[in-house]
């Protein structure tokens, strides 16, 4: 399971930035999707992991998040109508040992969120009692390794507008995670700055 | 007061938008029936009969979808509803089947070679169908509210609450979405979609909750359920793009921001090769569908000799739409050279079409075309003063008494009468001259313009 992810990565065209203190990786799949991570050189966190996947017709499409903060760069008069700044945002965050999503603006209390695992789409849905969100979302990382999604280790906190929810990261996704570390750390990184030519 | 009620118009145009009015407005299609026989008035079409019927026979041709690269040409005399013919079968055809409308002399341009704009018209004129995922919303209006800034100029700013069973959200809205949305006349209570990539909204209908006894409501109205889950969803959808619009996806990094920028430039045949042979490769795996549609052109005589060999050569390809043509021009020179030819046209090209002529309307048919035009108008008209007009078009031009009727009811306006009359015709027919007396004026006063005696000059020296 795991091994099939790994081979997926390895199978990939890399390249490899170490730039503003993370580790920026980029790799191209033969079908065409992308994907770019970036982990902390300190912490060694993942910080980012985005997806880009070609569209239908052609043409690059755009980044999809899956960890990490969405670039603020949006406008409204090229989309035509986004969500407004006051809406609750989920965004993803990893620690070293948990899977956790962080929904910001968010004011109402504790009890009035619910998180359940729904087994049959495996999703974790996140309900609220006074109705005023709602969000179904996957965790790829379990998918990839096709773990079950249990409910027992999921826990929720709220504090300053935001509700947090973690989920214990399994015995082989830390195992995975750190062998993938350890072949990141061997590849050969440009700096900032070298642009890789031979002056002839 | 005055003001009050100068306030009060402008707030009820904000929200019934008076569309202008273009000249071929009033036609719906193509006026036949099931058996492509023409009636004599329907859907905005008046006579011509023949030029209907022999339109309504390529309509079947195009609609069957297996013909490619066929050419049509609409030949008459000025004012005899060629273009007419052709908006009518755009509108018989549907909005699934592209439809593109050029004027001959659209195509020379400084930025762009002639060949190019004209392949970039016959591929807007080729639709792909394609299943295609896409980003819906969809959700219950809780709130709409439209902010006009203070000063009454500048940008609205909006914002709009949607609802599902579980969860609510309010959006910012850009200038387009606000158009678009006041132009859908959506409100509180109904139930939409928004297509996320393009913007289009549908309507689904109003929410049950919303449901009173005494709410005014048309017949039409349906009731449906507040949408469940999340308000952002994927969805397949199938929807027609056309080839050119898949060029410009392609041939740019930004992608589909293109479209919208307009400017797109000269496209690479590489490109274009590309996406044949990827188009074909959908067809095979049955993911895509070709829906051949209509170029039109208009006013075909300005195309040079050039742009005719071109499309000599590209009416064979597999991929060419059916190709309308319509001139006004009887034997004339071909432009770009010394010869002449039939409607400025070169021999062999003209041999590969089907040719359709238009001749004169009759007194009766002019009558019927401009009641139709002055209800389209919202003109109302006395007998007598049709009467007089269907005359004014018989002798000078139709074009020439359609465009009486507006002046005739702003003349008519302005004496606060609500009915035209013979007497408004009278006015503005004296107060504009029609070309055939401009003519005559020419020559009684020529002596009198400007470089006569320049000529005279130059003509005994």
């Amino acid at each position: 399971m795991a091994a099939a992810w790994v081979e997926k990565l390895k199978s990939a065209q890399k390249t490899c930035l170490i730039q503003d203190g993370r580790r920026k990786i980029h790799f191209s799949f033969p079908d065409g999707m992308e994907l770019s991570e970036e982990f902390d050189l300190k912490t060694g966190e993942l910080a980012v992991r985005k997806w880009r996947k070609r569209g239908t017709l052609g043409g690059q499409g755009k980044w999809e998040m899956e960890i990490g903060d969405e670039s603020p760069l949006r406008n409204v008069e090229v989309e035509g109508m986004m969500e407004s700044s006051t809406n609750p945002v989920l965004v993803r965050k990893d620690t070293k040992t948990q899977f956790q999503w962080r929904i910001r603006n968010l004011p109402y209390p504790v009890n009035n969120y619910s998180v359940t695992v729904d087994d049959e789409k495996r999703q974790l849905v996140i309900r609220t009692e006074n109705k005023k969100y709602y969000k179904r979302f996957d965790v790829p990382d379990l998918d990839r390794m096709q773990l079950e999604l249990r409910q027992d280790q999921i826990s929720i906190a709220h504090a300053n507008n935001t509700l947090i929810v973690s989920y214990q990261k399994p015995r082989e996704v830390l195992d995975m995670e750190k062998q993938l570390q350890d072949e990141f750390k061997k590849m050969k990184a440009t700096q900032d700055g070298d642009i890789d030519c031979k002056p002839s | 007061m005055a003001a009050s009620t100068a306030e009060k118009v402008q707030e009820v145009r904000e929200v019934t938008r008076i569309e202008r009015i273009g000249a071929h407005s009033h036609i719906r299609g193509l006026g036949l029936d099931d058996a492509l026989e023409a009636r004599q008035t329907s859907q905005g079409m008046v006579g011509q009969q023949d030029a209907r019927k022999a339109a309504g026979i390529i309509l079947e041709m195009i609609k069957d979808g297996k013909i490619a690269g066929r050419a049509v040409m609409l030949a008459g005399q000025p004012g005899t509803g060629k273009t007419a013919i052709a908006m009518g079968m755009a509108q018989a055809l549907g909005s699934d089947t592209p439809f593109t409308s050029i004027a001959g002399s659209e195509i020379f341009s400084l930025e762009m070679s002639k060949t190019e704009a004209l392949t970039q018209s016959f591929r807007k004129s080729i639709g792909v169908r394609i299943k295609e995922e896409t980003e819906i919303i969809e959700g219950e209006v809780v709130e709409i509210q439209i902010d006009r800034p203070a000063t009454g100029t500048g940008a609205k700013v909006g914002k709009l609450t949607l609802k599902t069973t579980e969860m609510e959200t309010i959006y910012d809205l850009g200038q387009k979405m606000i158009e678009s949305l006041t132009k859908e006349k959506v409100q509180a209570g109904d139930i939409v979609t928004i297509d996320k990539a393009t913007g289009k909204i549908t309507k689904l209908g109003r929410s049950f909750t919303r449901a009173r006894d005494y709410d005014a409501m048309g017949p039409q109205t349906k009731f449906v359920q507040c949408p469940e889950g999340e308000l952002q969803k994927r969805k397949e959808v199938v929807h027609t793009v056309t080839l050119h619009e898949i060029d410009v996806i392609n041939s740019r990094t930004q992608g589909f921001l293109a479209l919208f920028s307009g400017d797109t430039g000269e496209i690479k045949s590489e490109v274009r090769e590309q996406i044949n042979s990827k188009v074909a490769e959908w067809r095979e795996e049955g993911k895509a569908e070709i829906v051949p549609g209509v170029l039109f052109i208009d006013e075909v005589h300005m195309l040079d000799i050039e742009c005719f060999s071109f499309l000599n050569r590209a009416l064979e390809s597999d991929m060419a739409p059916i190709l309308i043509m319509a001139t006004n021009r009887g034997i004339t020179r071909i432009r770009g050279t010394q010869y002449l030819s039939p409607h400025g046209v070169p021999i062999d090209l003209l041999d590969r079409l089907l040719i359709v002529s238009t001749s004169p309307y009759e007194e009766k048919e002019v009558k019927q075309i401009l009641r139709i035009r002055c209800e389209e108008e919202d003109v109302e008209m006395s007998d007598d003063a049709l009467t007089v007009l269907t005359k004014i078009g018989m002798d000078a031009s139709l074009r020439y008494s359609i465009q009486l009727i507006t002046a005739a009811h702003l003349v008519c306006r302005k004496r606060k009468g609500t009915e035209v009359e013979v007497d408004d015709i009278k006015r503005v027919y004296s107060l504009f001259l029609d070309e055939s007396r401009s003519t005559q004026f020419l020559k009684e006063y020529q002596q009198e313009f400007m470089f006569s005696e320049v000529q005279d000059q130059m003509e005994t020296s």
